[in-house]
């Protein structure tokens, strides 16, 4: 190889495309780079908040860029990454999660875990790297990898109240099971690409697949995907590790990891035949009946929350099933990044709203000890409200937008009685959203156990107004939002 | 932009009143009285201004809401009324008012609260009744789920809890499945807007109407869809009954008629035995219920399925009486009940019970309590000179027309209703004092004369002079007749072609 080969092949993966299509994810790298030169000064511990939050901001005004160009970057990099308005406002959702989470978890961590600040907040900041790897990967192994950087910070930060077996037990169980699940993964692109020579997802999605090889590599591939989207039969380690977890680290697991997912189950629906949408709607409706009965019987709302999130997979896999009925994305696509962007807004708000309330004890995150809350403390109760009536898809609130998309792309995939057992679903799940409204605002709290008062801080209260007003503009007057879509 | 001033004055009310501190219950509800009188002003000059002898849409709003993606529907934000809609307008905004006075006897805590769903709610009513675009009104059908939810869970009485969940996911549960139906409306037709959608000509999927209609005969509620309104009208307080059987259940009524034979005048014509057989039962059945309580409340509650029996079976006739008394029954019922309960209210705020057998010969110690309350029975089991009789004499005359035996069934209704009721007076107003605590009872007093007096005064107005009303919905009215008599000639000739046609084509 010349000189000039070497230059032009360098050219080419490095041109200016490439460099608009990989900065948000460098601007974060930047940002972790920073937190272990300023962790190694005690006299720059203040800047890590600066850091963050510079770091986040460039990442997003990056994808700013991206959404609003002319010209968007496609695919570079030899077809192993595109960035298009697609993955910018994947990347747009992930930030705004990561940020949110971050901010509730300022005065969430007990004295014991504070010596890891920087640990924490580095691991936070590399998860969405990988969560824009997973929806920009144009291979299997560009995927891999983002499912990796996404994942290994999500596993230590399972464990981050190291005092506590619980945290210690979420953390274990998530990566042993994620670990089990990425060597699924690597096996069945292994047979894929045996199977067809390839790992490119777009040759892929045209080569023939209908040999066993390569149908078990495909059925392999999504297996491990819905491990990681918690669908049914691989949504059992959902409830410990949720609950274990600290909490502002759930909220980014459920919302971060499960958009990143979709938004590579969407991309690479063309993997799987279109025969198998019946089957993925069987399996999206048996989640969806997981999730449902499992969240009806609980107590606690944190694990409530982690059920409902297995309902709400269970809902965005629907999607998947009319994008395979369809045989074209583009209306699943939508529905996806519809339902995602009220779903990050909804459930990090309501997770944020748990971290709060477990700052009194971790009794308090039960549903009877939220009784009377909207008397003593009415912004919390009204926020929380609201966030359950999104998560029921009540009109007014972004989860009725998301819920329109997703059964808009049924019907339009001739998909009626999936559509109709599906709303009935809504429904179980309304019963179980409308108990936290109940115990709140209809029930006297309990003799003797009124809540302390513990000093919230300030930027979980700002936190929370920005979720609950993103969840009504995406209800209300959702047009700028749909504007930027395909 | 009166639609528009008129569907979220209550809103912003609403939030002013979220504003307020909540200590000063009298400046709450003072705010919450004028913004109620002042959409109750606008709603009677909507009223007055409409021209009820044309067809069609009237005052219509419009402006640009946001674009479905992908199937390039736009969504408008489209307020409108018309014959149909007109009256329900008028009757939410004219109860609302009369509803906030009645809170001041039995809302103590929590004012702020109330007074905030309570405004909220009429938005969401008055919108599900104006709105023009099929999203709109969807948007507020749900909507409106909430604050009764909040109204019926927070203020109701013991087994409130039980009641409103039952409520909330019986009604979402329709919905729902409508939504499915609503979807492939807008995708297929490639558009939300109502008034274009209504003057389509060509025949819908049968399908979609039947997921519409689920969702609204829940809400009438229509037979064997009604055990959640026992319980929710029970449990609710007397503000929650008086809207939920003013205007809620109306939603239900009025959507059958817009979204139901309107939108799907084919479909409405195949379905309509089914549903004039099960207005009739309703009729018979509710009525059955009503005589068998003990509880007053409950006795009232199990009369509405009865009387919106009278409505469901009056617009399945699909004649021009049966579909004229239909909507103006809804307006009768939003009255009458509206007023007994009002009057259990009071009775209850005075002796803490709706048991029957616990009243007895108040007509002595409250004897404008009882006047009241005789010419509200009599306007609900239809006295000739009062607004009941009106309705169900038009309902049953146009049922005649269509079904005799269907007809002769509502009839008995017309009976039971007389016996339940006036069995009812007579327990409460008539007889010896069997409690010595009810001798001492306070008589109505200048509020609640005030605030029932202007729907005595409508029961007598539509008693006397109904054409006020029933002209209004005239050519809405008219016009969907010929419609359907339209879509039966053309079934007819279609399974039946007559040998004329046969011999001029040949």
């Amino acid at each position: 190889m010349t000189t000039q080969d070497l230059a032009a092949t360098f050219d080419r993966l490095l041109g200016p495309e490439s460099a608009v299509a990989t900065a948000p994810m460098l601007a974060l790298g930047v940002g972790v780079l920073a937190f272990l030169i300023v962790d190694l000064f005690r006299t720059l511990g203040r800047l890590r908040p600066l850091v963050f939050l510079a770091s986040v901001g460039t990442s997003f005004a990056l994808e700013l860029r991206i959404l609003f160009a002319d010209e968007v970057p496609g695919v570079v990099l030899d077809g192993s990454l595109h960035a298009d308005h697609t993955t910018a406002i994947w990347g747009l959702l992930f930030l705004a999660g990561t940020l949110l989470a971050w901010i509730y978890s300022a005065g969430y961590y007990r004295h014991q875990d504070k010596p890891f600040k920087a640990e924490h907040d580095a691991l936070m900041l590399t998860a969405p790297v990988g969560m824009m790897l997973m929806v920009g990967a144009g291979d299997l192994i560009v995927f891999f990898v983002g499912l990796e950087v996404l994942s290994i910070p999500l596993y230590a930060l399972a464990a981050f109240r190291r005092a506590r077996t619980d945290s210690v037990e979420a953390g274990l169980k998530y990566f042993v099971l994620g670990t089990f699940a990425a060597g699924f993964f690597l096996y069945g692109a292994a047979l894929l690409y045996a199977a067809t020579g390839h790992v490119s997802i777009d040759a892929l999605a045209a080569a023939d697949l209908s040999s066993p090889m390569a149908l078990a590599g495909a059925a392999f591939v999504a297996a491990s995907v819905f491990f990681k989207v918690s669908v049914f039969p691989f949504h059992l380690w959902v409830p410990d590790v949720y609950q274990g977890s600290p909490t502002p680290v759930t909220a980014l697991m459920a919302t971060g990891t499960k958009a990143a997912a979709f938004g590579f189950l969407i991309h690479a629906a063309g993997i799987l035949p279109a025969s198998a949408a019946g089957t993925v709607a069987a399996i999206a409706l048996v989640t969806m009946a997981a999730g449902n009965l499992g969240a009806l019987a609980q107590e606690d709302l944190k694990r409530m929350l982690a059920y409902s999130g297995v309902a709400h997979a269970g809902t965005l896999l629907l999607v998947v099933a009319g994008a395979l009925a369809l045989e074209e994305r583009t209306a699943a696509l939508n529905a996806a990044l519809v339902y995602m962007a009220a779903y990050v807004f909804t459930a990090t708000g309501a997770f944020g709203l748990v971290a709060l309330l477990e700052a009194d004890g971790d009794r308090f995150t039960k549903l009877e000890s939220l009784r009377g809350l909207a008397r003593t403390r009415p912004g919390t109760a009204a926020a929380l409200a609201l966030f359950m009536l999104s998560l029921g898809g009540i009109p007014a609130t972004g989860g009725f937008l998301g819920k329109w998309f997703v059964f808009s792309v049924l019907v339009d995939a001739d998909m009626v009685g999936v559509a109709v057992i599906g709303v009935l679903f809504s429904v179980v799940a309304l019963g179980y959203y409308l108990r936290v409204i109940v115990a709140m605002y209809m029930q006297p709290p309990v003799e003797g156990k009124a809540p302390p008062t513990t000093v919230r801080p300030l930027t979980a209260g700002v936190a929370t107004l920005a979720c609950a007003t993103m969840v009504l503009l995406l209800g209300v007057l959702p047009g700028w939002y749909l504007g930027w879509l395909g | 932009m009166g639609l528009v001033a008129l569907t979220f004055l209550p809103l912003a009310a609403a939030v002013v009143i979220a504003l307020l501190p909540g200590r000063n219950a009298a400046l709450l509800r003072a705010v919450a009285f004028f913004a109620t009188t002042l959409v109750a002003g606008m709603g009677a000059g909507l009223f007055v201004d409409f021209e009820g002898g044309v067809p069609g849409l009237q005052s219509v709003y419009e402006s640009a809401w946001f674009t479905l993606p992908g199937a390039d529907v736009p969504v408008h934000f489209r307020l409108g009324v018309d014959g149909i809609s007109i009256l329900m307008v008028v009757l939410t905004a004219i109860l609302m008012p009369l509803v906030v006075l009645s809170s001041y006897g039995h809302v103590k805590e929590r004012v702020k609260e109330f007074l905030f769903w309570l405004l909220v709610m009429e938005t969401g009513m008055l919108g599900v009744f104006l709105a023009l675009d099929l999203v709109l009104f969807y948007f507020f059908w749900e909507v409106s789920l909430v604050p009764l939810y909040f109204l019926v869970g927070i203020w109701g009485s013991d087994r409130r809890l039980y009641a409103t969940v039952k409520f909330f996911l019986y009604t979402v549960a329709g919905s729902l499945v409508m939504l499915v139906g609503v979807i492939e409306l807008i995708y297929s037709q490639g558009t939300s807007d109502v008034g274009a959608l209504l003057a389509n000509t060509s025949e819908l999927p049968a399908w979609i109407f039947a997921s519409f209609a689920l969702a609204f005969a829940i809400k009438v509620p229509v037979i064997p869809f009604h055990t959640w309104l026992a319980d929710a009208h029970t449990e609710a307080p007397t503000s929650g009954s008086v809207l939920l059987a003013g205007v809620l259940l109306k939603m239900g009524t009025y959507g059958l008629l817009r979204f139901g034979i309107q939108m799907f005048p084919h479909a409405a014509v195949d379905a309509a035995p089914l549903f004039l057989a099960l207005g009739a039962i309703g009729i018979v059945y509710g009525a059955l219920l009503a005589m068998a309580q003990t509880d007053l409340k409950r006795l009232i509650a199990c009369s509405s399925v009865s009387h919106l029996g009278f409505v469901v079976l009056g617009m399945f006739a699909l004649t021009q009486a049966g579909l004229r008394g239909g909507v103006l029954q809804m307006v009768n019922h939003g009255i009458s009940t509206g007023l007994l309960f009002l009057l259990v209210g009071m009775v209850y705020e005075r002796t803490h019970t709706r048991e029957l057998d616990r009243f007895g010969g108040l007509a002595a110690t409250m004897p404008l309590f009882a006047l009241f309350f005789v010419i509200t029975v009599l306007s609900s089991v239809g006295l000739p000179g009062l607004n009941g009789f009106v309705g169900e004499y038009m309902i049953l005359l146009g049922t005649f027309e269509a079904s005799p035996l269907w007809s002769v069934v509502g009839v008995t209704g017309v009976i039971f209703g007389a016996i339940y009721l006036l069995r009812a007076t007579r327990k409460v107003l008539f007889g010896p004092v069997v409690h010595e605590s009810n001798r001492r009872l306070a008589d109505l007093n200048g509020r609640e004369i005030a605030l029932m007096a202007p729907l005595v005064l409508l029961a007598v107005w539509i008693g006397v002079r109904p054409n006020t009303f029933i002209g209004k919905t005239a050519g809405t009215l008219d016009a969907l007749q010929r419609r359907i008599e339209d879509v039966r000639g053309a079934g007819d000739s279609a399974a039946a072609p007559s040998p004329i046609v046969e011999e001029e084509q040949g």
